[in-house]
This record gives structure tokens, sequence and C-alpha cells, in this order.
């Protein structure tokens, strides 16, 4: 009570120790009721203050990761929305009277379109409102007429063939000049003959060319046709002349080895090295041509199921794969796939179920590995073969549709109806490539012997197939952290355990700070110094450290025991609990020692190095970045988390605890194992759920020391790429808002929704194992 | 030592020193102190103390704060051996034999001298395991025996009837008077020799505190007891014999009702009348 009453009975004295002189000069009444009062509300003015300044910052803190969340969310989001497609005009086919279109084709801007008509007249039209821009005739001789057409490839505005009724044939290409007269863009679009305006002869008799197919190369053409009787393979091989522009064309023909009865289609590759024809029973016969003067008649076989026809067939942008549409509106891809003994063969990687009746077109995407079909039904579908996924599907024309083409960027759809009329078509399929079974399940891609998961999201060439397998990453992801807490866990732990319960007070204080700003270490020295020093080190000393973790524990056992029988003088003049200090020369010899019997050990077990022995013997590949090195450097960097926390939860394990099973008669270490750790499990837990997510999350050390080798393989001795060093190294080279930006932010997403269940749950277990062991 | 003590297991693992001694006459020394001087590093907190504590009685330690009966309690089951930088220079003998000698087996010795501390400390496990934690310390895993001496111990500890249907739940959940008879039980379940009690029943309230008292009084019929107490009232209802110290150093020793009646020196008369403390 004295001292509660001490300053009212002593008003100057408050006053003069605020220091405010002039107050206590103005106004003598209201000092000590004021001065309290003043005093009262400043004390709750800073109350008020620091409750409002914790809670702002502990919201802030969820405000911003939730908005981290939701950004990433919104960026990922329109992988995950269909597609749509919505009319854009209707019109009469333009130039009606020039005669039936072949094919449709339109350009990279979706402005002008163009139809190639059974008369040899190509009109380009406005692909929007159907006005005609221009109407060219290609130079079909006198006498003679089209027989047969095909269109070479239809990226890159591509050639078509015509072939004639007297065995000539003539290629042309559409082309589309970009200029920008008063600032507005104008395509100018034209034919050109890429092998001259003069029809070539295919047929030397003159017999009719019934099937015709090319390929339009930039230094090869090979032409494929077809008569009553025969099958004709032309190649026209351009030589550049040394020393001037001109340039030579040489002709290879050769005819195939098979009857020509009944060939519907015939299909040649991009590189010109494999041909495919297609025959009305459903057969495919697979010709290798890379010789164009001996094509080699490879694999003959049935694509589709019996009593069914083949209704449609095409590359898939690329053309490694083919797919063929039958008359029960099934679509199957088929892809060159090289067997056991590296035969390539056709095989079927997969099929759609389009509809119940027939396929009567299909048509690639020239970007993708996407494909548009139309059934007998006139239903118009969108599928994307990698994903396994349908787009769209959508009746464009009441009256049955006659041909279709989907646009360069495959963002328009133009249709032409038997009823004679121009459907005009927005296209919205962004992102097709993902789907739930692309990213986590096995895919079979093209070319590859089996389904696999396989993450290679870019290459060179613009029609590869993105491999979009996010299971490879989790898997290195979960795999580096596996190994770097193989390391950490008992190192950190048992350091943790010595550091807070048997080291002297004294040696504390030095060693928990050390550890600890090992910390501080930025992660990319260790990143560096892991690939490039201790990476060729382990690879150059495999054996030894092998060693190491042999004979290291067996001289401290060794240590131990000679320690009873040396003289007690030593322990006694050892200041108090510095005798482990003792074992630092110990592991240093015994270190040394390993890396010594190393050599000779090596050559005496294996004859030669150990890698050899393991590839040789055991089949287990080494690769320079492996496990290994990733677990010793980010075990490295996750000790001081893991021992710094668990040494703090150790530690602060109440004494009377302690004390009170020592009182019980047990020895330090069953204290230490029945009370000590059973009370601090909650804190010991913790502390390795965050070295885990640190480890999950790390991203310099695996970035440089994993190799980035996106394979799933168990095996201490291989490489991996996290989730985090995929988005480091290839978020700079991703096109903003492409795919694989998107699926990039889905990595993220995916880490950031990992290491957030993975810290809740931790956190729950913590909290129930705290209720439980937590001390009065 | 009665029958009922000799049926339970800890007889097996008991010292032979025990049975020797089994049948001792009422006063019977059990511990004998003798030129105990104590040091934290440079400071001295116990000085030259001599004192003798009879078997099977209850021995109270009282004293101002900070007068080191504490300390000369955990000199007894050598507790202070934890404190960092201490010395102990003299003599402790529990049944003749020197604890401080360098053959003696400190937790051997703990086993037989056992310890409740002021704030109870049970560990965060079930009653069942804390009971059970002296016996498991020595490996003895038999179930039939651990059950035996739980109930054993929670009956000497006057606990029994509260948690027999609960002994499986975690032993945080009990209040403060049930833990501390825990503790007491925990530490009659290894049947030491010495009971030490550390002011066991300051952080009590009245009810509690009354129930740990009558517990001191049963349990004189098996344990020689040293209890350290502030309170003087409770020095008078439980002990026996009384001790009174002052900054370090032994200032009287006699029987309770001796002391508090009649005491010989002013220092203690000025204790217990009230003039500091």
């Amino acid at each position: 009570m004295s001292e509660i009453n001490a300053p009212i009975k002593q008003p100057p004295a408050t006053a003069k120790d605020r220091g405010s002189a002039a107050n206590g000069m103005e106004s003598k009444r209201p000092i000590k009721i004021s001065s309290g009062e003043y005093h009262q509300r400043w004390r709750l003015i800073k109350d008020a203050l620091a409750r409002y300044g914790v809670v702002a910052g502990g919201l802030g803190v969820i405000v911003a990761i939730v908005l981290i969340f939701f950004y990433l969310l919104y960026v990922v989001y329109p992988l995950f929305i269909s597609a749509s497609a919505a009319p854009v005009s209707e019109y009469p086919v333009p130039e009606q009277a020039l005669g039936n279109t072949l094919l449709l084709a339109i350009e990279e801007q979706n402005e002008v379109a163009a139809r190639f008509t059974d008369s040899g007249q190509v009109v380009f039209f406005n692909a929007s409102t159907g006005k005609t821009l221009l109407t060219q005739a290609v130079a079909i001789p006198e006498g003679a007429h089209i027989t047969s057409f095909a269109q070479g490839s239809p990226v890159k505005e591509g050639a078509v063939i015509y072939g004639l009724s007297d065995g000539r044939a003539i290629i042309a290409k559409q082309q589309y000049k970009v200029t920008y007269p008063d600032n507005v863009r104008l395509i100018t679009p034209s034919l050109k003959y890429p092998l001259g305006e003069q029809p070539l002869a295919l047929d030397e008799s003159g017999a009719a060319l019934e099937t015709i197919a090319v390929k339009v190369g930039a230094d090869s053409t090979t032409i494929v046709a077809k008569t009553a009787d025969k099958i004709r393979l032309i190649n026209f091989k351009k030589e550049q002349a040394l020393f001037s522009d001109e340039a030579a064309l040489t002709r290879t023909d050769s005819v195939l080895d098979l009857p020509t009865a009944g060939i519907a289609e015939i299909l040649i590759d991009k590189d010109e090295s494999n041909l495919y024809l297609i025959n009305n029973d459903g057969q495919l016969g697979y010709f290798d041509i890379s010789d164009k003067s001996s094509p080699d008649l490879k694999q003959q076989l049935n694509v589709v199921a019996a009593g069914q026809k083949i209704t449609s067939v095409t590359f898939l942008n690329g053309d490694l794969s083919l797919m063929i549409g039958d008359s029960s509106g099934l679509v199957s891809q088929w892809s060159m796939v090289r067997d056991k003994l590296n035969r390539p063969a056709m095989q079927k990687i997969r099929s759609f179920k389009v509809s119940d009746k027939a396929i009567i077109a299909i048509n690639s995407e020239q970007r993708r590995k996407g494909f548009m079909t139309i059934d007998a039904d006139g239903i118009v579908g969108i599928y994307h073969s990698t994903a396994e996924r349908e787009m769209i599907k959508e009746r464009v024309s009441d009256a049955l549709p006659s041909t279709a083409i989907l646009s360069p960027r495959a963002n328009a759809l133009l249709l032409q109806s038997a009823a004679g009329n121009m459907h005009f078509w927005q296209v919205d399929n962004k992102h097709p490539e993902v789907s739930i079974k692309s990213l986590w399940q096995k895919v079979w891609y093209e070319s590859y012997p089996k389904p696999d998961y396989i993450w290679q999201s870019s290459s060179a060439s613009n029609d590869f197939e993105p491999k979009y397998s996010l299971t490879p990453l989790v898997f290195g992801t979960l795999k580096a952290a596996f190994y770097a807490m193989l390391v950490a866990i008992p190192l950190a732990l048992m350091g943790a355990i010595y550091t807070a319960y048997f080291m002297t007070p004294g040696m504390r204080v030095y060693v928990k700070p050390s550890i600890e700003i090992m910390g501080a270490l930025p992660t990319v020295i260790l990143g560096f110094l892991a690939g490039l020093w201790l990476a060729p080190f382990m690879e150059e000393h495999l054996t030894g450290i092998f060693a190491l973790l042999m004979i290291v524990p067996v001289g401290v056992m060794l240590f131990a025991f000679a320690w009873q029988f040396l003289p007690k003088t030593i322990a006694e003049n050892l200041p108090e609990g510095w005798d482990a200090a003792l074992l630092i020369p110990v592991i240093l010899l015994s270190g040394w020692l390993a890396f010594q019997v190393s050599v000779p050990l090596e050559t005496y077990l294996f004859h030669g190095t150990l890698q050899d022995w393991l590839k040789a013997e055991m089949g287990i590949g080494y690769d320079q970045r492996n496990s290994l090195v990733v677990g010793v450097a980010m075990g490295f960097a996750v000790i001081p988390t893991i021992f710094s926390i668990a040494e703090d939860a150790i530690f602060s394990v109440p004494k009377h605890l302690t004390v009170g099973s020592l009182a019980l008669g047990a020895t330090p270490w069953q204290t230490m194992i029945r009370v000590v750790l059973l009370t601090a499990s909650p804190g010991i837990f913790s502390a390795v759920m965050i070295g885990f997510g640190r480890a999950v999350g790390e991203t310099m050390i695996v970035l440089m020391a994993t190799g980035n080798t996106p394979v799933m393989d168990l095996s201490v001795f291989q490489g991996m790429r996290t989730l985090a060093a995929n988005i480091a190294v290839e978020m700079p080279e991703s096109e903003v808002d492409s795919t694989h930006y998107r699926i990039l932010f889905l990595a993220a997403l995916v880490l950031f929704m990992f290491t957030f269940v993975f810290n809740t749950l931790a956190e729950v277990i913590r909290q129930r194992l705290r209720e439980k062991y937590s001390s009065l | 030592m009665t029958d009922q003590h000799v049926r339970t297991h800890a007889i097996d693992v008991s010292s032979v020193l025990r049975d020797q001694k089994k049948t001792g006459e009422p006063n019977e020394t059990c511990i004998k102190v003798e030129n105990l001087n104590l040091f934290y590093a440079e400071k001295q907190a116990l000085h030259n103390v001599n004192m003798e504590m009879p078997k099977k009685k209850v021995t109270a330690y009282i004293g101002p704060s900070g007068c080191g009966k504490s300390t000369l309690l955990r000199c007894i089951n050598r507790m202070n051996d934890l404190v960092d930088k201490v010395t102990i220079e003299g003599k402790v003998l529990l049944d003749d034999e020197n604890i401080y000698d360098k053959s003696v087996n400190v937790a051997a010795l703990r086993r037989r001298v056992g310890m409740v501390f002021q704030k109870p400390n049970p560990f965060p496990k079930s009653i069942f395991e804390n009971v059970t934690y002296g016996l498991r310390i020595q490996g003895i895993n038999d179930k039939r025996v651990l059950e035996e001496t739980v109930e054993n111990a929670l009956r000497g500890a006057a606990l029994w009837d509260e948690v027999k249907d609960r002994l499986n739940d975690n032993a945080l959940g009990l209040s403060g008077g049930q833990q501390q008879r825990l503790v007491i039980a925990r530490a009659i379940a290894i049947e030491p020799e010495v009971l030490l009690l550390d002011e066991p029943a300051s952080a009590l309230d009245p009810i509690s505190t009354l129930k740990i008292e009558e517990l001191i009084n049963e349990l004189k019929e098996k344990y020689t007891i040293v209890i350290v107490t502030h309170n003087m009232q409770q020095a008078a209802r439980v002990s026996d014999y009384t001790a009174f110290m002052y900054m370090g150093e032994l200032i009287e020793m006699g029987t309770t009702s001796e002391l508090f009646t009649n005491p010989q020196k002013k220092q203690t008369e000025d204790y217990i009348t009230g003039r500091y403390g």
C-alpha cells in the first residue's frame, strides 16, 4: 500500500521526474490528477497501439500468404478451364462456280482463307466476310484434267500437288505477304510454284495419277503417285552449284513393290524418309524411303478392327504419329516405336472413341498435338492426343460438313457445309496439353517404347511433343529431401541431444552459436561447393566415403574402449565436459585412415574403381552429381535448422522433470531417453518437420548439385530434378502465359500446397503432442 | 519393517544393507552428517554441519529462506552434484557408509534415498507409468509385479481410491495435491530407505497440505523421513525432530516438542516466535 500511495503524497516529485517544469508552474491544482490521467491514457494508447500493431502484423502475414496462394491459383486456373468455340460469321461459299472445294486453307492471322477447287482454281477470300480477294488458276496443260490432289503439309502455308490425267503433276504453294501500308496490316495472297510452273512428268507412260502425295522440303521434294498399275516414288534433290546461284534438280525414280489395288491414302513424313500407304481394307503399309532409289517395305499390318474401314487418316503435327479414323467412330494414334531389337514398328499408342458414326475427316493442329474430327453426323470435335482430352464437341453447321480446317494457331475454324455455306468460328483452346493424366500419370509419348513419366518441357523444334509430367519432379523433390534428411536428422538430433543435455554450459556457449552460424551460410556457396568440389571428390574417393562411414564409428568405439585403460590423471586434468573434444583427433585420424586405405581396398575388392564394379556387377550407374552429394550438401544446410530447434526443445525441458527422474535413481542416459526426449518430442518433431520443409523448398543446392535430370530412379548414385530447381531453371525461358509458364506456376502451387499441408499437419501433430507431453 | 513390505518385489533388488539393519531399535541413527561444508563456486553455503537423523522418524529442517536447509537435504541424495561448480567437503553417512565415497554408485544411492520436490513433478506419462518409472529404469517389466507395486504405492500415498479407475490417464490431468501424492507414490514404489521431502506442501492448498501431512505420519512407519519446511506449524505437526538452520549453519537440533517449547539458542527462539523469517 505504501508504494502505491507514495506518488500521490508527493506530487511535485512526480512532476519533476517527468521533467515538465512548465506544467508544474502553470497549474497547481490539476497536477496530480492530470499527470495520473495523462499517464493512464498514454499507457492505454501504447497498449492499444501495441495490440493493433501485432494484430495488423499477423493479419498482414496471413493476407500475404493468401495473396500468394490466390495469385498462383489465378495463373494456374486457365489450365483447367475447358475450351470453347463460337460462330463468327456464315456466308455462301465464295466463287461457287469455280468448282468444288478440295482443300481449305487459312493463314496465320485468320484474315485470308483459300479454297482449292477441283478445277484447278484457287480462290483467296476474306475469312470473316467471304469476300473474294483473288482468284488464281493453276496452269493445267490443255487436254489434261485433275485426277488427284494432295496437301504436302498444312504447316507453313504448305504446298499442294495436283495429279493430272496425263501422268504429270503440278506443285503449287500459297504465299501470304504481310505489308503495313498506312500502318494497317495488309495481307496479300499469291500462288507460287516451288518446282516450276511447268508440270512434272511423273509417269512417262502418261497414265492418270489416281492418288498422289508430296512433301516439299528445303532441298528435296518427294512425290509418291499411284497409277492404275504402279506406285511410283520420285524424288527431286536440289543441288546448289558450287560457284553460282543456279541450282540443279536431280531426279530419282523408283517403284514400290506393292499392289496398287485399294490404295486410298498415301502419306510421306516431313523427313521424307518414311512412307505410309493405307488401303480400303484397313491395312497400313510402312516403307522406309531413306534411300529413295530402293524403298524398303518394313511392315504391313491391320490398323482397324475387323469389319471396320479406315475412313480418314492424317499425320499428327510432327509427322511421327498417324491419326487413323475408322467407320466405327474410333480415332487411333499409331506411332513409330522401336522394339527390343531396336527395329522400328508401328504401334497403337492410344485411341479416342469420338463418335458412334464414321469419322469422315481428321485435321491436325499445326503447332500442337491436337486434332479436329468430323463424324458422319456432322459433329466437330477437337481433341488433344497427349493429354487424351476432349476439348470441344460441337455441331457447327446444320447441314453435313464437307470439309473443314483449323487455323495455324488453332484459334479459328473454317468449315464448308454440304449446303454450300462457309462457317467461320472462333476457337478458344489455349491449354489443351494439361490433364490429370498428362500431369500425374504415365503417358505414352510419340516414339517412346512404353508409357512413362517424363518431364521435358521444350525443345528446339516446333512440332515437339511437350512432356509435362510433374511426377518425376515431385519424386525428385522428395528424393532430395529424403537423402538430405537421412544425413541431417541423425547428426542434428544427436548433436542437439548432446549439446543440450550432456555438454557443460561452458562448452555449449560456443558450440550452439557456431552451428547456428552454419545456417547463415548462403546456400549458393554450399551449392557450388557441392557441385564443383564435393561431387568430383566423391566420384574419385567413393570407396573412401564408404570406408569413412565404417572406420570412423569403429575408431570412436576403439577410443572409448581404450579410454578406460588410460591413466586417470588424463581425465582429471581435462576441464570438465571437454572430454568429448578428445574425439576430434580420433575422428580426423580415422577419416584420414579411411581415405588412405580406400585405394588398396578398392583395388583388392573391386579390381578397379567402385563405380565400374557397380556398373558391371550390379548394373548401377553412377552420376557425378547424385543424391549422395545432394544429401550431404543439403543435409549440411538443414542441420543448423533442425539442430537449433531441437536443441532448444531439449534444453527447455523443465529441470524439475530431469531432477525428478535422477532422484528416482535413473542414470542420465535413462533420464534422457525416458523423460527428456519424451517431453521434448513436440519440439523435436517440429524441428524435423521444419527441416524437411526447408529441404523440400531448397533451390540453389539442388540446382547446382543434382545435375537436374528429371529421372525417376531411387538409386543414391543418380541425380534428380526438384520442383523448386525446375522452376528456377525454366521460368526465365518460358513464354509468359504459355502452357509451360502456367505449368511452372502449377509446380509452384504444388510446392506451396505441399509445404502448406505438410506444415499444417506437422503443427496439428505437434499441438497434440504438446497437449500430451507438455509439462506443467 | 512390516510384512507387507517384505512381500513386494523390491526386496529382491534392495540393498543388503537394509536387511542387516531391518530389526534396528527405534532410535538407531540412519543418516549421519559429519563436518559437512558445501561451496557454490566461492560462496560457502553450508558451514561445518554435524547432525544425526534417527531411523523411521521424521526430521524437519526449518529456517529462513536461503539458510541452506534445502542444500543440506540435497546432500543426502547427492542432488547437489548436478549443480555446476559445487564443492562438498565432509561426510554424509547412510547406514555408516559414506555416500560421498568415490566408489558409491550415485544412481543406486538415489534409489535408496527417494526425494519429493517442492513443485509436483510428475512425468508427462500415465499415472501407471509414473509410478512404475523407478522400477522400469531398473529393468523390471513384469506386468504382475508392476501392477502390484502401483497399487501398493498408490495406497501408500493415499491416492489409490482417487485414481484406480484412470491409471492410464495422463498424470498431468491430476490436481496439484494429487500430483504431489503421485510423486510420493512414485518415490515409495522403489522402496527407498529414506524419503527426502523438500517443502512438499508449499505449492498446495490447505486441504491438500493436510492430506500430505497425514500421509507423512503414515509413511514414517516404514521410512526415515527428512522434510524441509518453511512452515513452523507444519514442522511441529509432522516431525519428531527438528533442526533449525541459519546462514548455512545448524544452530540447534532436538526433538520437536523440545525445540519449539524450550529452544536452547536465542536465534532459534527469535525465529520460532516470528522475529524474522
